[in-house]
């Protein structure tokens, strides 16, 4: 990465931060964040875990962040039915587009407006320092999961900083949706950051659904740390974005913490999708069953890099990784890479990547059957991720995802009835 | 029905079949026996037209028309089917959107309108039943988990439902016990009529105690050396294959 980005991102910084009241109460932690920001740098190509994200997209992207809450004649997607929604728009609070957050009986939910603390990650840093609004969920234990939907929406060409601190209380269950969607048209930079806490015998579903414009630049940091006997359930969806990176560390901090995440990534054109998640197993008895799925069409670019860490503090840890990719384009490509890193000897650690085409064999049983080709080629393509789809265990929200898979695949029609 | 002439298929460098010539009529069942290796099954994959499998010479007319001008899945839709010998396990693929999506496939062709939902899951039940096939299966994906018996009935459910005017069954028999031999025998037998053929493809005569062939042809390197009526099969049986083999030469 040049400097004369950061120069740029400094002087984008320095413009968004003139426009803010003197003396507000944000600006302090946000000149800290960009001089840390500029002191380590931002990453690029020849960083061995940024090696496929498409980081060339920055230089030509818009930094300084929307300040208004744009049109009112957005096309927001359906709210999810039982769920609270909470709205931003170009990351700033739609408080006339949201609802039912304030009848929630065990979760407190207000506007993030300060510091959320980070480590040292280029697009955390990035994010303090340039957003100006957010969402800090609070979960206390209660008879049923807290339901909330959190949606992100970019309208304009300026960028967006969505960011969320979320704290479960001990025992505490949340079902959490974030979704980020945008407008066709603009080519905006997205740069997200995400703060889980769950402590004790929590539970949390965290189901994530990149739809962001189709011209957009798409990046996030999320960190997540689970404590003793909590559990984290990362369901994660790269559908849009032009580039889309994902930094994901899930620290399993306490005994018996166990997480899963279950990835989906489907590229097509010229899109390239790159997901890192890092699962730190700091304690004993700690498990994770990580499951990855992208298909990539066209020229398209999909990676995704799964290191899992055991500790010499981490005995009898369990950790599963099945990764799998499906090359649907003459020129896509997709890179799978499963590490591991192991301190301890009590451990039971698998691990299977492939890449691959479609099967000829199952396309031919198919076609044997009088299946149209093309049909036959995308049922294939459905099988290959309903697997993990599966998994997501909000009905309405499941059959949202399918319907929206189906018709990346350009298949809502035919694939209807499987479906129903 | 169906009539090969002078069949000549290579897969890679091997010619595989080497002159076959075959005529099965409307309303018969021809079995196909031999030795291992004899070329069987690359008969079956190309009358299905499985891609890999290169014709090199003759010709193959199905019901007037030039078979191997069709696309797999056209000749599926004209009313051939074909039953695998390794059914392939597809999972995610529901069995029952199978089904239907094969059934209306077919139904497109002849003009007809899709399959009403109620009728077609009743079809099924019936089917089903007669393939001694708990419903469970239905809801499952394609052959998932299935074990090899099982993998066979579905074959014969589908060609149940689907009810070919050809069916090639490429060792349907082979892996099966004695009881789940007899249901496949039973489904086979159940669609047999004055308008469908098959052919079974097999290694045993086993088979052919339960569905009793109209002639039955010995394939053995690539060409067919005998032809006769079901007794052929208990010949073989008794004999080997060895003999056909030394008088053909």
């Amino acid at each position: 990465m040049s400097s004369p980005l950061l120069t740029r991102i400094a002087a984008e910084h320095a413009a968004a931060l003139a426009v803010q009241p003197a003396g507000s109460p944000t600006l302090a932690h946000r000149r800290s964040a960009l001089q840390r920001l500029l002191a380590r740098g931002l990453p690029t190509g020849r960083d061995e875990n940024w090696r496929y994200a498409n980081l060339r997209a920055l230089e030509k992207a818009n930094f300084l962040p929307a300040t208004a809450v744009a049109a009112a004649d957005l096309s927001l997607p359906a709210p999810i039915e039982g769920f609270a929604r909470l709205v931003f728009i170009d990351g700033q609070f739609a408080p006339q587009l949201s609802a039912g957050a304030e009848a929630l009986e065990s979760a407190t939910v207000s506007r993030l407006l300060g510091e959320l603390p980070t480590e040292d990650q280029a697009f955390a840093l990035l994010n303090e320092a340039f957003a100006t609004d957010g969402a800090d969920i609070r979960v206390a234990p209660g008879t049923a999961p807290v339901d909330i939907e959190v949606l992100f929406c970019s309208s304009s060409p300026l960028a967006a900083y969505p960011r969320l601190n979320v704290q479960l209380a001990p025992r505490a269950r949340l079902r959490l949706i974030e979704r980020h969607v945008g407008s066709a048209g603009a080519a905006q930079f997205i740069n997200s950051a995400v703060r889980i806490a769950a402590a004790e015998g929590a539970s949390c579903s965290h189901y994530r659904l990149q739809e962001c414009g189709p011209a957009a630049t798409w990046t996030d940091t999320l960190r997540a740390v689970i404590a003793r006997d909590a559990a984290y359930h990362l369901h994660l969806l790269h559908l849009g974005a032009l580039s889309a990176r994902s930094s994901i560390d899930i620290e399993l901090a306490g005994p018996a913490a166990r997480t899963r995440i279950d990835t989906v990534s489907l590229a097509d054109g010229q899109q390239v999708h790159d997901t890192m998640v890092v699962v730190d197993h700091k304690a004993a008895h700690t498990r994770t069953d990580e499951n990855f799925r992208g298909i990539a069409g066209g020229r398209a670019r999909i990676a995704f890099n799964g290191l899992i860490i055991v500790r010499d503090t981490a005995q009898h840890a369990d950790s599963a990784q099945s990764l799998k990719g499906l090359i649907a384009g003459s020129d896509a490509e997709i890179d799978l890479r499963p590490q591991l890193e192991i301190h301890t000897d009590e451990v039971r650690c698998s691990h299977g990547a492939t890449t691959g085409k479609l099967d000829e064999a199952m396309l031919f049983y198919l076609l044997t059957r009088g299946i149209e080709p093309e049909v036959a080629q995308r049922l294939l393509k459905w099988a290959f991720i309903t697997d993990v789809v599966a998994h997501i265990d909000v009905p309405a929200l499941r059959t949202h995802v399918q319907r929206s898979l189906a018709s990346h695949m350009q298949d809502a029609q035919s694939l209807e009835e499987l479906l129903s | 029905m169906l009539i090969v002439e002078d069949l000549h298929v290579s897969v890679g460098p091997t010619a595989v079949l080497k002159g076959v010539n075959l005529t099965v009529p409307t309303g018969q069942v021809h079995a196909i026996m031999g030795p291992n290796g004899s070329g069987k099954s690359t008969l079956s994959y190309v009358l299905a037209g499985r891609p890999g499998y290169t014709v090199t010479q003759g010709k193959v007319t199905y019901e007037g028309q030039d078979l191997l001008a069709l696309a797999p899945e056209e000749r599926a839709r004209s009313g051939l089917f074909l039953g695998f010998q390794y059914p392939v396990e597809i999972p995610g693929v529901n069995n029952v959107y199978l089904l239907k999506a094969a059934l209306n496939a077919q139904r497109k062709q002849r003009g007809l309108q899709e399959v009403d939902a109620f009728e077609f899951l009743g079809l099924v039940r019936e089917k089903m039943k007669l393939m001694q096939m708990p419903e469970t299966f239905l809801s499952r994906g394609v052959n998932e988990g299935f074990s090899g018996g099982e993998k066979k009935r579905n074959e014969i459910l589908q060609m149940l439902v689907l009810e070919p005017r050809l069916a090639i069954l490429d060792e349907t028999d082979s892996g099966l016990d004695i009881d789940a031999l007899k249901v496949v025998a039973a489904g086979v037998n159940s669609l047999r009529s004055p308008n469908r053929s098959f052919v079974l493809v097999t290694h045993y005569q086993r088979l052919l105690d339960h569905i009793v062939p109209d002639q039955v042809h010995v394939l053995a390197g690539g060409r067919i050396l005998r032809s006769g009526d079901h007794t052929l099969a208990h010949e073989l049986e008794r004999r080997g294959y060895d003999w056909v083999i030394s008088e053909a030469a």
